[in-house]
């Protein structure tokens, strides 16, 4: 079996693994990144400013994949990211359970496509506990993680205004772009309703920094952008770590353990190499689990030995537990006010240029549900795809009528998402599935999932809240935006991406897997380094705070490492 | 057989790469590297220039029959007016065969779907769907519209045998047209979807995205426009 020696060997080079490779490798740390999946090369890879015309099968795929729900997720010029399901790579659920795991095996993992929302959590988000005695309290306060968030911000860009909203915590931003016709009137459809919309905080910079050119607002970064234009922890974190000569990026490697040595430290990992098929390991002074929560949480309870019977630094229990995701729902309509309106390009800068932070955050006393939500919107004059016209063709049947509606119609259509903050309960968790393995022979993760009323009843707000926005403007409610994923009135368990909390932080090692430094209470050379860390999963975007608590379990890394401690 | 609108993808895309590495200077695809806004703006302009349709289409699956039809479908589906040609210009029976010629599944829909309506047809006017007159080929397909909406409005299950038990409430017998909705329903959504998506399809709509920018702006006549008819005094 092959062995290396690294100061840290980071599993995962997503958000979370790229932030600390970076901040390690700048500090001269010899790392070694593992990655379960290939190298991404954005000029190879990236479908940028492609169109539809350019490929005979339209966007549609070979032999009309799209139209039969096998395409691509997230469309055909979506950039490589993953998929909800993996070849060969099942995991299951229980009983009573739909939840949907969406993997990425490539360097960057999620952050290639993902929609770079990026919200700072406020110091309510830290303490719910202490506030509405639901859940648990962050080890950490707001003023512990601001300087990271203003480190993150200025490192990665994040667009956005100062506007002094305790729920939404003003950063180091970027000037964001003015809003779009249809943002402008549902602005003034929340001023008469008071739900405040503002400038939306995403990760694309709209002045050049590190070499990185401004945004050319073509509004494609889930495609991948050629210009560094946005945040991906490929371009932004792995590709400058490797600059920085002192990290190793090994690609294909699914790791399946942490080993632990005899005093009951991590001496490394063993991975399984794809190509080969064959196990390595690879030994470091520390160990950084970056590999999303789930993944993480799976690679911790399949960690087993002497010292750690039911995984690697799991004697609380706590691994695994408290997954929680973001409650979504979404509502579609359309705004007569905007039929047959002059042409402009509204691609911006890839997302919605405005949004509404959560405003009820001081009168929770006066609903029935504890947490709250932020609201995104869509719609704009879209590139044309696969089933565009879907809906005018069936209204007008065919000929001149469709087309004269088409031409009418462009462009009106408007939706409203909700991004709520799910409570963590006792029915959400994940765990070994003890019958099946993955085609790497791992044991793979079960999920079990419940909702409570807690959610239920934050889904029904939204639902009033959007159908009020639309009908303000003046516009009419088609209904649920994602009939797929919401159909039963909340977005599938899992399907907003926002999975999070398998391996908390907290106070005591009975009550919690890490400290407030990400490192395990049990094993001082064990860190993590992605979602998994999370006490609870407030209705910010998870992005942000990922590569915030990285870097500053990096810095905390680097000492520890420095004074011999690790 | 061949026909006038040829889309050679694996050319143009090919010639893309080769563009792109002109225009960003990359000699090899190095690490990371990235591309300033003024060579994105360059980008996006030569490819739009060099974006231009070339060659012949090579029918791969459908008969000339078929493919006749699948033309005038194209004309019927789509008609060309002032604002934009039909959906046969705009690649529609291309797109059709295309994917028929990979998916067995699709080309199943459309070479059943085509006999479908010459019977149809034939019912009517004694001749194959091309052959007819305009006035009947638009009948056939004005009585998918009307199948369609009767299963639309209709909560009655037209399958069961007592549907005329409930002729009180003014039921009909279902139209024969309903066993041609699936193939019109396909036939539809690829015909249109070939042509908004192709470039003649894209300036019908006004699409003027998938540009490089400078600065990000929006046009006042826009805002007015909207705000005029809009239940606000400014926004």
């Amino acid at each position: 079996m092959a062995e290396t020696d690294y100061d840290v060997v980071v599993v995962g080079a997503g958000a979370g693994g790229g932030t600390m490779a970076r901040v390690l490798g700048e500090k001269g740390v010899k790392v070694a990144l593992l990655e379960a999946g290939p190298m991404i090369d954005p000029q190879r890879d990236f479908k940028t400013n492609d169109w539809p015309h350019d490929y005979g099968h339209r966007s549609a795929e070979d032999g009309g994949k799209a139209y039969f729900g096998r395409g691509t997720d997230y469309g055909f010029f979506t950039t490589v990211s993953g998929g909800w399901q993996l070849e060969g790579e099942p995991y299951t659920s229980a009983p009573g359970t739909r939840f949907q795991w969406f993997r990425s095996r490539v360097v960057g993992g999620r952050t290639n496509h993902y929609g770079r929302m990026s919200f700072r959590f406020s110091d309510m988000d830290l303490k719910p506990y202490s506030r509405d005695g639901v859940g648990w309290d962050w080890p950490i306060s707001y003023e512990d993680l601001a300087p990271w968030y203003d480190r993150t911000e200025e490192y990665i860009g994040v667009t956005g205004t100062v506007e002094g909203i305790r729920s939404a915590p003003d950063g180091k931003f970027h000037t964001p772009p003015e809003p779009k016709v249809h943002e402008r009137l549902m602005r003034a459809a929340g001023k008469s309703l008071g739900v405040p919309f503002i400038a939306n905080r995403r990760a694309v910079i709209t002045r050049s920094i590190n070499g990185r050119a401004a945004c050319h607002y073509c509004g494609q970064c889930g495609r991948g952008c050629l210009t560094e234009s946005n945040y991906s922890a490929s371009q932004v974190d792995v590709f400058p770590a490797i600059r920085t000569g002192n990290v190793t990026l090994i690609t294909g490697a699914m790791v399946r353990e942490v080993e632990a040595s005899d005093a009951g430290l991590a001496r490394g990992v063993i991975y399984i190499d794809k190509e080969a098929r064959t196990e390595k390991r690879v030994r470091g002074r520390a160990v950084v689990l970056a590999a999303s929560a789930c993944e993480t949480a799976r690679l911790m309870l399949n960690s087993k030995s002497r010292h750690f019977p039911n995984g690697i630094a799991n004697g609380s229990g706590l691994v695994g537990r408290y997954l929680m995701d973001t409650v979504g729902f979404s509502v579609q309509g359309t705004l007569p006010a905007l039929e047959n309106m002059p042409r402009y390009d509204s691609d911006g800068f890839g997302g919605a240029h405005l949004y509404a932070p959560w405003w009820l955050w001081d009168d929770h006393s006066k609903l029935d549900f504890p947490r709250g939500y932020h609201i995104e919107m869509g719609g704009g004059f879209r590139m044309p795809g696969p089933g565009s016209f879907l809906g005018i063709a069936r209204q007008t049947g065919y000929g001149l009528p469709l087309k004269r509606k088409v031409r009418e119609q462009y462009g009106t259509r408007v939706g409203l998402s909700g991004r709520g903050e799910m409570v963590p309960n006792d029915q959400s968790y994940m765990d070994i599935d003890p019958d099946v393995i993955d085609r790497w022979g791992i044991p793979v993760a079960r999920f079990h999932f419940s909702f409570s009323d807690y959610e239920w009843k934050q889904a029904r707000h939204m639902e009033r809240t959007f159908k009020d926005l639309i009908e303000a403007a003046g516009g009419k409610v088609h209904g649920i935006g994602n009939r797929s994923r919401e159909g039963e009135g909340i977005a599938v368990p899992g399907s907003i991406i926002h999975e999070v909390g398998t391996a908390r932080m907290g106070e005591s090692a009975s009550n919690s897997v890490l400290n407030q430094y990400c490192q395990a209470h049990e094993v001082r050379n064990l860190f993590v380094a992605d979602g998994a860390t999370f006490v609870s999963n407030p209705d910010k975007n998870p992005t942000l705070t990922i590569n915030a608590l990285s870097w500053r379990t990096a810095e905390y890394l680097a000492e520890e490492l420095r004074k011999g401690n690790v | 057989m061949s026909s006038k609108q040829g889309f050679v993808a694996v050319e143009a895309l090919s010639r893309r790469a080769a563009l792109r590495r002109i225009a960003l200077g990359v000699t090899a695809a190095g690490l990371g590297a990235g591309i300033d806004r003024a060579d994105a703006a360059q980008v996006h302009a030569e490819i739009a220039n060099e974006r231009t349709f070339q060659g012949e289409y090579e029918v791969k699956f459908f008969n000339g029959h078929e493919f006749a039809t699948l033309e005038r479908l194209s004309e019927l589906i789509v008609p060309a007016d002032e604002g934009g040609p039909s959906g046969r210009e705009g690649g529609a029976p291309e797109f059709i065969d295309l994917l028929s010629s990979q998916n067995p599944e699709l080309a199943a829909i459309f070479t059943g779907g085509m006999l479908w309506l010459d019977a149809a047809s034939r019912v009517r006017t004694g001749k194959r769907f091309v052959d007819s007159p305009e006035e009947q080929q638009t009948q056939i397909l004005d009585a998918l519209v009307e199948a369609e909406r009767d299963l639309e409005d209709s909560d009655v299950r037209w399958e069961t045998d007592e549907y005329e038990r409930f002729s009180v409430f003014g039921v009909r017998r279902p139209s024969e047209a309903q066993q041609g909705l699936k193939f019109f329903g396909w036939a539809r959504v690829l015909i249109v979807d070939a042509y908004y998506t192709s470039p003649a399809g894209i300036r019908d709509l006004g699409f003027v995205g998938n540009a490089a920018h400078t600065e990000y702006s929006v046009p006042q006549e826009a805002i007015d426009y909207a705000l005029g008819r809009s239940p606000f005094e400014e926004a």
